[in-house]
């Protein structure tokens, strides 16, 4: 195979010359200026084309674009109408004049014989999904469901009326609050409005982090209260 | 060549485990980012190219049969990619679609994430590709971008060796006339 003198340039700029092929160009580049000037012009070329492309192939590709591609499972498909995240699609029926019927107020107040845990946590050891408790600073909150975490702990998600929050059981019996987000305005009747407009952002978040488990239905979250939150002393 | 080797074992493992689909998907998240300059490359601009990638990553997925494990994945997607040009560009040429060639170069590297420096680079190096033909310029970005030896180019695009090599020096010479323009009008503007 004869090569012209620019085949030459360029298989030895792209590291294809080998042996006498290698020896032969290399002589010729010494004694040839002008061909000396021409490799120098390519591989300037090549370099600056290198360059400027390099980056392209460094732009992290984004989610979206990988879903689009169908290279991601894309997430679970929700119920048609239902936007909303699992915590407020949860087995419980939230809002309206079903959750107006359910709410039941308790009241909690330090007992004499002494269980010194702080009063939101005694609330939440007690107060099933949808009932209200009054608080001794005034507060009025409202359990919007159970769930377990993946580390094995109880977590509620409630609402005082202004904000919502996460809170996780630890093996003290102290709810621990995981995360806040801003509640959506209380509603005239003093029921925890959580239907819409909470910001669901910082509960999701937590969910996600803390890997909850689908949240119990009634019967099973009334079960847990009745023994005490599978046994931990909560005295 | 850690990339490689991650692509031949990938390979060697979807072949030892008939994994189909899991393993495929993984194997061209992993050539992605190559495949997307190779596209851009070819097309001219990000959002050309982009299109061609989703076009070449749909193909891949439907045809996964067709691909001989223990061989480059990345190999096998440019060159379903430059078919897919090739075809493309042919169907535009019938339409009679004119290419706007100002709107090119103000599409290229258009996605904000390079700095203004990077982008008119880009630009200029775009340029100068769309000022070679398809042939040609397939061949220059699959050995000088992607840095592809001449025998793997000449099996992607399914090419004696011997064409690959003239149209590199062919594709050298425009490239550097391209550029050699671009240097003129910058130094016009300047004064």
């Amino acid at each position: 195979m004869t090569l012209s003198r620019e085949e030459r340039l360029a298989a030895w700029l792209d590291g294809e010359l080998t042996g006498a092929e290698l020896t032969a160009f290399e002589a010729e580049l010494g004694s040839d200026p002008d061909l000396a000037a021409l490799a120098q012009e390519w591989q300037g070329n090549d370099s600056l084309m290198t360059a400027a492309f390099a980056p392209v192939a460094e732009a992290p590709i984004d989610p979206a674009m990988l879903e689009r591609l169908g290279l991601v499972e894309p997430p679970a498909p929700i119920a048609a109408n239902d936007n909303s995240p699992w915590w407020q699609r949860h087995a419980l029926p939230l809002g309206g004049a079903l959750a107006a019927s359910l709410v039941a107020v308790l009241l909690v107040a330090p007992r004499s014989g002494g269980d010194a845990r702080d009063p939101l946590s005694q609330a939440l050891d007690r107060t099933p999904s949808l009932a209200q408790a009054d608080l001794p600073d005034g507060r009025k909150i409202t359990p919007m469901l159970t769930a377990q975490a993946a580390d094995g702990r109880w977590c509620r998600a409630f609402g005082d009326g202004k904000d919502v929050a996460m809170a996780c059981r630890d093996d003290k019996g102290a709810w621990i609050i995981e995360a806040k987000g801003k509640g959506s305005a209380p509603a005239d009747n003093a029921e925890f409005a959580v239907a819409s407009g909470a910001d669901d952002a910082a509960l999701d978040a937590a969910q996600a982090r803390l890997k909850l488990a689908d949240p119990l239905d009634a019967t099973a979250e009334q079960a847990l209260i009745a023994k005490e939150w599978g046994g931990h002393s909560s005295k | 060549m850690e990339y490689l080797t991650t692509l031949v074992v990938m390979g060697a493992w979807m072949e030892q485990a008939g994994l189909g689909a899991g393993g495929m998907r993984a194997a061209i998240v992993a050539a992605l980012p190559r495949l997307r300059r190779f596209c851009q490359a070819m097309a001219g601009n990000s959002v050309d190219g982009d299109d061609l990638m989703q076009a070449t990553v749909e193909r891949a997925l439907s045809r996964s049969g067709q691909f001989e494990p223990g061989t480059r994945l990345d190999s096998w997607m440019f060159r379903i990619a430059q078919n897919l040009h090739i075809d493309g560009a042919r169907a535009a040429k019938r339409r009679g679609t004119a290419v706007d060639v100002d709107a090119l170069h103000s599409l290229a590297g258009s996605d904000g994430r390079e700095l203004v420096e990077g982008r008119s680079q880009l630009a200029a190096a775009q340029r100068a590709l769309q000022a070679l033909p398809d042939d040609q310029r397939v061949v220059f970005v699959l050995v000088v971008i992607e840095g592809r030896s001449y025998r793997d180019t000449a099996e992607v695009l399914d090419l004696p060796i011997g064409t690959v090599m003239s149209r590199l020096a062919r594709a050298r010479g425009r490239i550097a006339e391209a550029l050699g323009e671009t240097r003129e009008s910058n130094k016009d503007a300047a004064r």
